[in-house]
């Protein structure tokens, strides 16, 4: 696991995990919202970086300290900022987790090294360097889901394209 | 466990401050970045003045994202702050192609470069313009040239908007023109070269190329007579 320094003062710490066989548990425990340590569940093949990530949560926070999250929490917000899209339970769907998932990224703000840990243990899979996100990303469904073109895949990478979307969204 | 020294210090240093904008160089999550912000008229009615501010940074960051949908170079948006009238992109490492051409001027014109620089400009302006984007401010101080990879990015869209008429494309080339005549005319018939890239890159050249000759006549603004 990594922990990002975020503005003033708060952390992000994601851990990347394959061969997970629990996240039909883990989704129903989540929208029971019994999860404890809380944290956000992302679908990994829709990210081939870290970059992105640390843009929807950058964002996350601000809306947080103006105390103006548009879903519940600031994990599940987490998810649908990574999404580019004002659908909520559309991008939750795609890039949250579902019952069939076995690639996730697990995310938590200000997390302490132990809830961490407490994090990984709720996930029945095999923790893997975040350094993998690149090759194992899914380019073409991160290109349908952003709908991203070969012309504009030219003159940027999917990390960049990604997050000019993530930071417009809400400018459209 | 790993902590990565990203940290964001929130420093702001002030590079340019203009009519409209300040900009600044900050950090983003780790990577050095752009601050722009605009700034509120005190001459404008409150209400009007946060108006207007919005909608033309909602409108900034829209149409650079569009020029990158078009495969058009420009800086990586990271953050659109809608409280702070700031919007936060990657800086850009590189010489704007007004330092490259002035550099020309007093050292002598390097042929082979010069000749690539001004196929970029055409190309990327034919590309914007095919996809119903006007760039608006088409100035040599408002394109990069990326160290390293030697790629064109064309920035400052803060006076871009979307139009396909043709009179609204000449008057952007010819904003373009006047500015190469008064600043480079020492690195010869740049605008030139420029045009000819453009008219093999974009399939509505003949339109605006047509347009671009009546506002050479008439200058950028049109004459409203009766």
């Amino acid at each position: 696991m990594k922990v990002f320094e975020m503005s003033n003062g708060n952390t992000l710490s994601l851990s990347l995990f394959t061969e997970v066989t629990n996240s039909k548990e883990l989704l129903d425990s989540m929208q029971a919202g019994t999860l404890e340590p809380e944290a956000a569940f992302l679908n990994a093949s829709l990210i081939p970086d870290v970059f992105p990530v640390l843009a929807a949560a950058h964002k996350t926070l601000i809306a947080k300290s103006r105390e103006s999250l548009t879903t519940r929490t600031p994990h599940s917000e987490l998810v649908y900022n990574y999404s580019g899209s004002k659908h909520i339970t559309e991008s939750l769907k795609r890039c949250g987790i579902a019952d069939s998932s076995n690639y996730v990224l697990a995310a938590r703000f200000n997390a302490s090294p132990d809830e961490m840990e407490a994090v990984g243990k709720l996930i029945n899979g095999k923790e893997i360097d975040l350094d993998e996100l690149e090759s194992r990303a899914n380019q073409a469904q991160i290109q349908k889901h952003y709908k991203i073109s070969s012309l504009e895949l030219g003159i940027s990478s999917l990390a960049d394209a990604i997050t000019c979307r993530i930071a417009a969204r809400d400018t459209l | 466990m790993e902590i990565t020294a990203n940290s964001e210090d929130g420093s702001l240093i002030l590079i340019k401050q203009g009519a409209e904008a300040r900009v600044f160089e900050s950090t983003f999550v780790g990577r050095r970045c752009v601050v722009k912000e605009r700034f509120s008229k005190k001459y404008r009615h409150p209400s009007l003045d946060s108006k207007i501010t919005l909608k033309r940074l909602n409108a900034e960051a829209r149409c650079m994202t569009k020029a990158r949908r078009l495969g058009v170079s420009t800086p990586v948006l990271y953050a659109v702050d809608p409280v702070q009238h700031t919007l936060t992109f990657e800086y850009v490492e590189g010489p704007s192609v007004k330092d490259i051409f002035l550099e020309f001027g007093l050292h002598g014109i390097m042929e082979e470069q010069l000749e690539d620089i001004a196929l970029q400009i055409g190309n990327a302006i034919a590309k914007l313009h095919d996809g119903g984007l006007i760039h608006g401010d088409l100035t040599t101080s408002n394109m990069l040239i990326r160290s390293g990879k030697n790629q064109l990015v064309l920035i400052d869209f803060g006076l871009s908007f979307t139009s396909t008429l043709p009179e609204d494309k000449a008057v952007d080339l010819y904003v373009l023109e006047r500015a190469l005549l008064s600043l480079h005319s020492s690195c010869g018939n740049v605008m030139d070269r420029i045009l000819s890239a453009y008219r093999k890159s974009s399939k509505q050249w003949s339109s605006t190329l047509n347009k671009l000759a009546q506002v050479r006549q008439r200058g950028r603004k049109r004459t409203m007579v009766g």
